[in-house]
């Protein structure tokens, strides 16, 4: 089964009012979604480390979901706060090979997905900072091999790197 | 590292009901600290009775009206960035802000044309009206704080950004009830800059409070 928007949203407004059974399957929906979300976007043997700390979060913030406003963009921009504070702090200490963006599962709400992807944020980076980031912070590379690949200094990479996670960190809304 | 079936258990087990942050429940925590700033206002400098007099400049109600609304405008959207979700927009802080800036920028350009603006920049009340409707900014500033960190707010910068400019706004438009200075230039510049004030300061402190 695949919950849609309407069905996950009724069971989040039966979770804030504490009926377990309701919130069980919604945080099992919500696992099975954010690991699909993630995939690609961080290294995969890190994929249930970053979904469970959204699960935590969902948990300790669900008093601000508004139950008259829709599910997933909400479960959506804490999914990317959480990325992209993980990616500032966890580097990979091996390469590994990523998902193929073709695993992922197509959802229902192709255009409800299209919005919330973590695509769309990356598109307001320059190509630089998209670059230096999926290679040193989501596929596990150095500064130096990236620096040497790329022919900028490393410290160019770091500025990349740096600017580019401090801009992602303002764009978490950001949905066009 | 648990797997994601027994944490989801553990959340499950230990929940218990919330209340949802809904914004008629974040407004009526704005409405509740912007009354406390009134009230703490009348109780400690009093109330000038100008204005019920109908001795006020239109200045007077226009500058106070103005920071009123903008401070209101802006702590809507401060409310609402306690819950997050993508495709959210602010633009109603931005063009309240916007607005409100048209006054000090007209006022002092009109006053410098005019050769009074030396005159108003040197205001030896201005200074204890700027500090003091930022103190009293704090109050606004408290229920914004507490209101955000209920919920999630995905730019802790931002928000404490408008926290802070929701919060002089209404600050300063409650100081300006006990203020009997009602020129323009006076308004304009004194009663404005906490505006500006309680931003820096909210941008800088509030943030680090906001981390979730």
């Amino acid at each position: 089964m695949k919950a849609d928007e309407a069905t996950l949203s009724r069971l989040m407004i039966k979770a804030q009012a504490g009926d377990r059974k309701s919130y069980a399957v919604l945080l099992s929906e919500c696992n099975k979604w954010l690991t699909r979300y993630f995939s690609g976007r961080i290294a995969p043997g890190l994929v249930d480390d970053l979904v469970q700390e959204v699960l935590m979060a969902v948990h300790r913030k669900r008093a601000s979901y508004d139950p008259a406003r829709p599910f997933l963009p909400w479960l959506a921009a804490i999914a990317r706060y959480r990325w992209i504070d993980y990616l500032r702090s966890h580097y990979r200490d091996h390469t590994e090979e990523l998902f193929d963006d073709s695993a992922i599962e197509k959802s229902g709400d192709e255009a409800v997905m299209a919005r919330i992807s973590l695509e769309r944020l990356f598109g307001s980076l320059s190509p630089a900072q998209v670059v230096a980031i999926e290679r040193v912070k989501i596929e596990g590379q150095s500064i130096r091999d990236v620096a040497s690949a790329t022919g900028q200094s490393e410290s160019a990479v770091k500025v990349h790197i740096h600017r580019g996670l401090k801009k992602l960190s303002t764009l978490v809304e950001k949905a066009d | 590292m648990r797997s994601n079936e027994h944490l989801i258990s553990e959340l499950a087990g230990e929940l218990r009901p919330v209340a949802p942050m809904t914004m008629s429940r974040g407004l009526a925590v704005v409405i509740a600290a912007a009354g406390l700033s009134i009230a703490a206002v009348a109780g400690i400098a009093g109330v000038w009775d100008g204005p019920a007099a109908g001795t006020a400049t239109i200045f007077y109600y226009l500058a106070n009206g103005l920071l009123a609304m903008s401070g209101f405008a802006c702590a809507t959207d401060v409310v609402r960035m306690a819950n997050p979700g993508v495709g959210n927009r602010y633009d109603g802080a931005y063009w309240s802000l916007a607005m409100l800036a048209i006054f000090p920028v007209v006022a002092v350009g009109t006053l410098f044309a005019r050769g009074l603006g030396v005159q108003a920049m040197n205001d030896s009340h201005g200074l204890e009206c700027t500090l003091s409707a930022t103190a009293f900014a704090s109050i606004t500033a408290s229920g914004l704080v507490f209101w955000l960190r209920r919920g999630a707010p995905a730019n802790p910068a931002r928000a404490g950004l408008f926290a802070g400019l929701a919060a002089g706004a209404l600050g300063s438009a409650a100081y300006g009830l006990s203020c009997p200075i009602d020129t323009l230039g006076h308004l304009a510049i004194w009663h404005v800059l906490p505006v500006l004030l309680a931003g820096v300061i909210g941008r800088i402190v509030i943030p680090r409070l906001l981390v979730w």
